[in-house]
Parts: structure tokens; sequence; C-alpha cells
């Protein structure tokens, strides 16, 4: 039986971009959705699937149009209290497949939903998935079917594994549907959004602060829209901090309809490059960023955490807020060794990868998705970093640092660190 | 509206019914899909997953493998993790997406033997239909690809057709036997559950067959065509607390909403059976069936259950309480989990 397949970084960057082993393309061996990586293989598992994230526009329900297969998980987060009443299905037979008369019936379905509800929805977001994918169904006709007739906003998510790997994935086509409801109004010089994450940046994160600093008033998230009308707010900003490449599409589509520009920001923990990117930003938006304290205290806080624990051997998984080989990255750039990195390598992590092959050649990469990981016989290390590496290392002190509010910036390294502490200090 | 749901999820899909049935037996299972409906057996309908490993794998569909019918491409991916697993045999689980495109199956069985030489079964499921339907093709083809060889009777041998964590609620063996001692069967193969291929080779060892559910019905028939063994209906496994306090109400209306073996069973240790009915979202067999029965076919049928009829209680899984609750109904309520519905285990 062949042992779990890795390969080590030097030998990644040897071989090169284009020559990357079977194991490391998904879609030229089966896929292992081991316990530890669900949310990442299936796109309605777990954690913000297509389902959840549609839902992201306040007050609005959805109706999921598909076989009773594809929303059987929602049982786990449809009695929660935020979701209560806003799941509805329709469910596809054999006949509907075959005739598409299930498109006649949206509406249908549509006018049962708002006759049930108390209170009028804001929006009906229709869910399809892989059946009207390969059907060639025009989603958006029926979507606007439904608006004529009940005077309610609709829209399409597509819940398509079919294209996961497709440019425009499941998880950014749905970030450029929760955001289609925003009309065109006149823009505010001392707003701005922040893209990228369903659920809200950390409170604490500085970036607020150098933001407020520079004279930004009002910094607004889909995540902390409670109402509709704070919703639409939204088309007040004069920019979009895009934080997370699946929202490109998104932020590209509001600079068009609502003529909203947008900058890019990457989420990363090498203190260095995060002080480079503040000062990017701040020349974009043509302001100057005061983050040395910021900086100084970080580095501190790392090298605090050093003397205390000592150079720990890390494994660092997929499954968590931020990339497994940039986290790595900065691990051993800090001093520490990575004994094991689980990753799925993509052209942008690559690049982190080539520095990371330099500065810890021997350091073993794993492919979550491949399946000898069946086999996967535990590294010797200290300490894990990701919610797959708990499945994996569930003997040795970690954290899973998943959790649903975002870290970004110098707060998230100094954040990483502090829970590294505390778990490492029981 | 008919297939429209207002307050319940959607319940257990038939390629979950399928994975559950060989998922300990030492194959290699490869759902037919994108990602999406492996993510829904491994992560919610398939309670093993997370204690008990198994091969199962996704054959990551993409929209130009489905719109080209790239079969072989599947066969390599399966001979490429045969050679790194090994693996008794293989299963090909059908999802929405090869049944759309018609994918030949008997042809994926033919090629997938020829390539890596083991048993190779490929069921139809559709993601349309509920697990019972997805277990009694996976029951049969188990059954009729393994079961070929005839055995020695052995005195007090007894086999359990049917039982499957999504049709029991349990999901280890070690419940299951602890029902199955008290009713006097020591000696019991539970096929699926804490057994191995092996069992099944063997199934004509057993001097009798019990079908827990009617997913099993049509492999107890083979069985009992292939090697002469008998089998009888039953369905041991109803936790002695719902029975306690479902004999309370003895004599009153009762609806029992339940798989309909393990609800003909809760009926009759209820005794009075003319006033309780017993309904079922998933297969019924008029055969095994009393006047009033009913199979429910969505939402609407309960409801219309409930406007015609007046129960004193009803015994369903607690996840049905809302829609009971949205007719008016007054009357007392024991929840009887039942995971092809709600996803809740019993043990």
């Amino acid at each position: 039986m062949t042992e779990a397949f890795f390969k080590t970084t030097k030998e990644i960057i040897d071989e090169g971009y284009d020559n990357l082993a079977t194991e490391f393309v998904s879609n030229k061996h089966l896929i292992y959705s081991s316990p530890a990586t669900l949310s990442f293989n299936s796109p309605g598992a777990k954690g913000y699937g297509v389902k959840r994230a549609g839902l992201a526009v306040p007050e609005s329900v959805m109706l999921l149009v598909s076989p009773s297969c594809c929303g059987r998980n929602t049982s786990l987060f449809k009695s929660s209290p935020e979701y209560k009443k806003r799941f509805f299905f329709q469910l596809l037979d054999d006949t509907d497949i075959v005739t598409g008369r299930h498109l006649m019936k949206i509406n249908d379905a549509c006018c049962e939903i708002l006759a049930s509800l108390d209170k009028r929805p804001s929006a009906i977001m229709i869910c399809i998935t892989c059946v009207d994918a390969l059907l060639g169904t025009d989603m958006e006709r029926i979507c606007r079917k439904v608006t004529e007739t009940h005077n309610i906003p609709c829209v399409a998510c597509y819940m398509y594994a079919l294209t996961r790997e497709k440019r425009l994935s499941p998880m950014a086509y749905v970030r450029t549907s929760v955001y289609s409801l925003l009309e065109k109004q006149k823009r505010e010089n001392r707003d701005m959004n922040i893209m990228g994450f369903f659920s809200p940046l950390n409170d604490k994160s500085e970036l607020y602060t150098l933001l407020k600093n520079a004279g930004i008033e009002n910094i607004r998230e889909l995540a902390r829209c409670e109402t509709f009308e704070q919703y639409k707010e939204l088309s007040k900003a004069n920019f979009n901090l895009v934080l997370n490449p699946e929202s490109r599409h998104a932020a590209q589509d509001m600079q068009k309809r609502l003529g909203i520009p947008f900058i890019e920001m990457l989420r990363l923990y090498q203190p260095d490059k995060i002080h480079n990117q503040y000062k990017l930003l701040a020349d974009a938006i043509g302001v100057s960023f005061n983050d040395s304290e910021y900086l100084d205290n970080t580095y501190k806080k790392i090298k605090e955490f050093k003397e205390r624990h000592g150079s720990l051997k890390f494994a660092v998984g997929e499954i968590l807020n931020g990339d497994a080989i940039e986290i790595a990255l900065m691990l051993v750039k800090e001093g520490f060794k990575v004994e094991c990195v689980f990753a799925t390598i993509g052209e942008l992590n690559y690049r982190f990868l080539k520095t990371l092959s330099e500065l810890s050649p021997d350091t073993k990469v794993y492919s979550n998705l491949s399946p000898t990981m069946l086999n996967y016989k535990n590294d010797d290390i200290d300490c894990y970093i990701g919610s797959d590496c708990a499945y994996y290392f569930n003997d040795k002190p970690g954290i899973e640092w998943c959790d649903d509010t975002e870290p970004f910036g110098y707060q998230g390294v100094s954040d990483l660190f502090d829970a590294l502490d505390e778990v490492l200090s029981k | 509206m008919k297939k429209f749901l207002k307050y319940m999820s959607p319940f257990a899909p038939d390629q979950s019914g399928v994975c559950g049935v060989f998922y300990e037996l030492g194959g290699l299972i490869i759902i037919c899909d994108a990602g999406g409906c492996a993510g829904n057996i491994c992560g919610f309908d398939e309670p093993r997953w997370f204690d008990k490993k198994s091969a199962v794998f996704s054959a990551g569909l993409r929209d130009m493998d489905a719109i080209m019918g790239r079969d072989d491409k599947l066969i390599q991916k399966l001979s490429l993790a045969y050679e790194q697993l090994g693996g008794k045999f293989a299963v090909i689980v059908s999802t929405p997406v090869p049944a759309i495109i018609a994918t030949d199956l008997r042809s994926l069985e033919r090629m997938g033997e020829k390539k890596i030489n083991v048993p190779c079964i490929a069921i139809d499921s559709t993601g349309t239909n509920y697990y019972d339907k997805g277990e009694e093709k996976a029951w049969f083809r188990l059954f009729e690809t393994f079961a070929k060889e005839s055995f020695e009777k052995k005195v007090g041998k007894v086999g359990i057709i049917g039982a499957t964590p999504i049709e029991t609620g349990f999901k280890d063996a070690g419940n299951l036997k602890k029902y199955l001692s008290e009713k006097g069967y020591d000696d019991a193969v539970i096929y699926s559950m804490g057994t191995t291929l092996e069992d099944v080779t063997k199934a004509g060892e057993c001097e009798k067959n019990i079908v827990i559910s009617l997913a099993g019905l049509k492999a107890a028939e083979y069985l009992k065509g292939k090697f002469g063994t008998p089998y009888e209906i039953a369905y041991p496994f109803i936790p002695e607390n719902i029975l306690a306090e479902a004999h309370k109400y003895s004599g009153k209306n009762i609806l029992i909403i339940h798989s309909q073996f393990a609800a003909n069973e809760l009926r009759n240790s209820i005794g009075n059976t003319a006033n309780i009915k017993c309904a079922t979202w998933f297969m019924q067999d008029k055969d095994f069936a009393c006047d009033g029965d009913i199979a429910l076919s969505g939402e609407d049928d309960l409801i219309e259950l409930l406007e015609k009829e007046n129960f004193e209680l009803i015994i369903a899984d607690e996840d049905t309480l809302p829609l009971i609750k949205s007719t008016g109904y007054k009357g007392d309520f024991i929840d009887y989990p039942e995971f092809a519905v709600s996803g809740r285990l019993l043990g």
C-alpha cells in the first residue's frame, strides 16, 4: 500500500510549476474528501459554501432548485437562528430533469414562499446546481420573471461544482451575486467597503485605525449589514478594498455597474510584506500610514513567543484563515521549523513556495486531495496550525485558526501567536 | 405544491444509501460526481466517516468531463487509486451528473474490471431518489456479485439484511448486536456493519435471514432462490425508551412516521393496531401495509392527512414537528429520530 504522497519544497520548485506531480493536480486523480478537508473539497459541505454565502444579502431567503441530494446537508445550519425560515427547497425528479418542467414551477414556488412568511424578504436568491449547468438553464431570465411577477429582487446563485476550477469558480460567482442588488447612487468621498469575506474582519485589526486616521469615515462590510437598508449603503463607497482574490470579479462588476474602483490586497502573515502592502495602499489612496508601531509590536510579539517556546517544529494546514504556504514561509523566516505543509499549489502561492524552498528545502508538501492521504502517518511535529492538521495531529497541541471572524494584518499575526501561546502554555 | 419543502430539509438521497451498504467492505468507492455529492455523503450521511476510514472518493468530474463523456479518464483515475491503495472491489456510484449525460454504467463496470482485475459494480443512483432506493440496488448487487458459492448451513446463524446507519440510526454494530442478543440471536451477521466481504460471500451459511428494511427484500429473495435461505421481516432496533413511552398511548389514535418496517414493528408492539396508522417518506410496499397507511410524497401529503384525521399522538422525527404544528395539531408527540430525515443518530 502506498504511503501518503509528498514532495519537498525543493523538489517541487526544481520540477517547475508546469510539471507539478499528478497528486498535486486535482483533475488527474480521484479526490479524497477526508474528514480533514470536507469544507474545502465540497462547495456546500461545511463553512461558507454557495448556499450560506448566497444568504449574505440581509433579510433575503433562498430557494434551492435541485435534486434532493444537493440540499441534504442544509440541515446542518438550517435550524440556527440566522437561517431560520430562510431556506426553501424545490426538489427535482427525473421527469423535471428530462423535460425542464421544474423551471415553470419556480414562479409558483416563490409565490408559496412569500405567502408563508410573516415579513416580506428583501430578495429571493435562487440557487441551482450541476443539473442546471448541464441543462444550460437561463436562470437570469427566470429571475427576471420572478421579479416582474412578485415585485421582488431575485438573484441566481450558481452552485456548479462542475466548474470549480474555472476562472470564475462558484464561490467567486456567488460573491458577484450577493453584491448584484446594489444600485448606483452618489458616492461619498470618505466611504469605502472591505470585500472578500462572508464574516467581518476582527474588530481589533489595525486596518480600521489606519483607514480612519487617513480620513475614511465609513468603512462598510457586507457581513456587518444587518438590514437591507444598510446593505444598500454599500454602493456609496468611493472605493472597494478587496482582500480575497475570489472577490475580484465582484469588484470588477461593481466598478462597471456602479463606478466604484477597487484596490486589491492579500491577507499575509509576513510582517515585512504587510508593511509593504500598507505602503502601497496608502500610495494608492493618496495618504500616508504610520504603521511602524504595529510592525515593531508584531516583531516583539514573535520574539517573545520564540523566547518562551523555542524554535518549534510546525505542521501547517490549508483549512485556516490564510494561505498555508505563506504562513509556513513566515514561520521559517521568523526562525521556526516547518516540517510539513498541507496545501493546494496554485499560481498565487507558488511564488511563496519558491522562497520557502530556498529557506527550508526539506519541508514536505502534501496534497490533502490525494487518495494516498488515506494512509497518512503523522510527521514528527511540536505544534500545528489549521483545522485539517487538527484532524491529523489530534494528540499534539495546535490551533485550528479558522474562526468565522477574519484575522487581518499585524493584528492577525499577533493574534496567531497569542493563540499558539495559549495552547502551548496549557 | 408537490416536491416543495417549506419546513423540512431534503432527505438522504440514493447515492448515500449505496455508499452506506459498501462502506465497511474493503472496496474502493467512487462517487461519480463533481465533489458536492461526495461532500454530502462523507460530511453528513455517513456518520462512520469521522472514525472509521474507508476508501470513498469523488471522481472530481469537471464540466468538460461531462460534456465530452470522458469515461476513460475516470477509469484511469480508478486504476491509479487501485495501484496506490488496492481494494477487494470497486463500486462506482452514479449521481445526477452521470444520470443526466446517460453514462453507460455497464460499460464502466466492464472497463473497470478489465483495468484492475477485481469485481467492479456500478450503481445507477440519480440523486433524485431517496436512500432506500439506492440501498435496495446496492444490497441486491452486493449479494448477486459476491454470494455465489453454497456452504453448509450453520445452526443458529442468522443474517441481518438492511441494517445501515441511515436505516437504523446506529453507526456501529455494537448496539445492534445488543438488541439482537436480547431477541436470542447470538450468532447474527449484520451485513455491512461490523462484518466483512467474506461474511457476504458466506451468506449461504445462514439458516435464516432477517430483513429489517424494505430495501433488503430483493436481496433476501435472491438468497432464498440461490441458497434456499428463508427470511422473515422484523425490526428489532427500536429504542426501549421510545417503546415504553409509546405503550402509554395504546388504544389511542396514533400516527407513526418512519421507514415502513420500523413503523410496523412499533405499531405491533403498541397493540390495538386498528387505531394506529403508519406513514413513511420512503418506500412502502402494499403487502406490508395496513388499510390507511400512507406513503408521503411531500409536505402537502402530511398536511392533508393531519387535516383529515384526528390523531392524539404522533411518533416521528422531531424535524417534522414544525410542519406538524403548522396544521394546528394539538396532540402529543414522541420524537423517534430517523437519520434519513434529520441526520440524527440514536447511538
